[in-house]
């Protein structure tokens, strides 16, 4: 059974994806810094996180807490600001947002 | 007129040989047709084991909710000329509901989650001579929750329904706004335990369907948050 995904479903889908993918950032963040116990320890784990590709894959992380934590405010000014009624421009503002501070931290970390 | 083809969900439970299967009937149309008029011409000139419920036909009794084109919608007034395709509709019974032929769907749990909320006024005072008066201000604040035709397009429309159907879902709870926000009724403290449960308010994840599929244009979630704002302000 298939239903229509609408405007609104489409925050939802996206918020829910973007929790999941922190929950299982954080399951492994916590993984790999814990046998850290020392500073040669922790610098040559950082030394492999220099690597370009990991680079790229920190500002996509970047990207997923951004939009995260912006739709959180959304849904929060929805329970609490009468923001149900004007969902659909808070989307549009939340992914506008996103995709500006992601471009900023890109600009940020290459440049 | 055009040629539309209409593909027709088709379950009979009673009949174990056939499964759940879809059934394309070509129909001729006028742009301006409704759905309904469509299912109207394959009942009464194709096929008459075709099950479906309607009644009024212009988008008050809430009869014909169904979902078409993968969008819970009245059958009476989804119009031909809005569908992107319109001569290719597929119509499906609403989701989630146990169904009894067709399109026609068992709505009891849809009705006792009603019964949950108490949908009725409650008030201690005797009752006054004349009637209970309420001022217009007071009066406007449920307006917008008087308009539900109890058709259960949003409740079916619904991800957090689907996923767990012990919620109460849009309509229950927009119902329960609408007497718990009256000025003449005293009933939130009987009302508001089945609110503040993880069945209650708080399974709604502000997805929005249900407000996309009310065919009576009501802003459900924002209802629904009032609520969450009256279960946060509470005070003992």
């Amino acid at each position: 059974m298939r239903y229509v995904k609408h405007y609104g479903t489409w925050g939802y889908i996206l918020h829910r994806l973007s929790g999941l993918a922190l929950t299982g950032y954080i399951l492994i963040h916590i993984y790999l810094v814990s046998g850290l116990h020392n500073r040669p320890a922790w610098q040559s784990e950082m030394e492999i996180f220099r690597h370009p590709l990991l680079v790229v894959l920190e500002w996509c992380l970047f990207s997923v807490v951004v939009y995260h934590a912006l739709n959180g405010l959304r849904i929060f000014i929805i329970d609490y600001f009468n923001g149900a009624r004007y969902q659909k421009q808070l989307l549009s503002a939340v992914l506008v947002l996103s995709v500006i501070l992601f471009a900023a931290m890109g600009a940020v970390m290459f440049i | 007129m055009i040629q539309v083809k209409v593909k027709v969900y088709r379950f009979n439970p009673e009949n174990d040989q056939q499964k759940p299967r879809f059934e394309t009937y070509t129909v001729e149309a006028d742009p301006k047709d409704k759905v309904l008029d469509l299912l109207h011409r394959i009942k009464w000139e194709q096929d008459g084991t075709l099950a479906f419920r309607r009644s009024c036909a212009h988008g008050i009794c809430g009869s014909c909710a169904m979902k078409i084109n993968g969008a819970n919608m009245l059958a009476c007034e989804a119009n031909l000329k809005n569908f992107k395709d319109p001569t290719n509709i597929i119509v499906e019974p609403l989701q989630s509901l146990p169904i009894i032929k067709d399109l026609v769907v068992d709505l009891k749990d849809f009705f006792k989650k009603y019964e949950i909320v108490k949908p009725y006024l409650i008030n201690k005072t005797p009752p006054p001579t004349k009637e209970r008066f309420q001022s217009p201000e007071d009066r406007q604040l449920i307006d917008e929750a008087t308009w539900c035709i109890q058709c259960a397009s949003c409740s079916t429309s619904c991800p957090s329904n689907w996923k767990n159907p012990n919620f109460l879902g849009p309509a229950a709870l927009l119902k329960s706004y609408r007497y718990n926000f009256d000025s003449r009724d005293e009933g939130t403290a009987e009302r508001i335990h089945v609110l503040d449960t993880n069945d209650g308010v708080w399974r709604c994840h502000t997805i929005f369907n249900c407000v996309e599929a009310c065919p009576k244009d009501i802003n459900i979630t924002w209802h629904i948050s009032q609520l969450k704002k009256k279960l946060v302000s509470r005070e003992y």
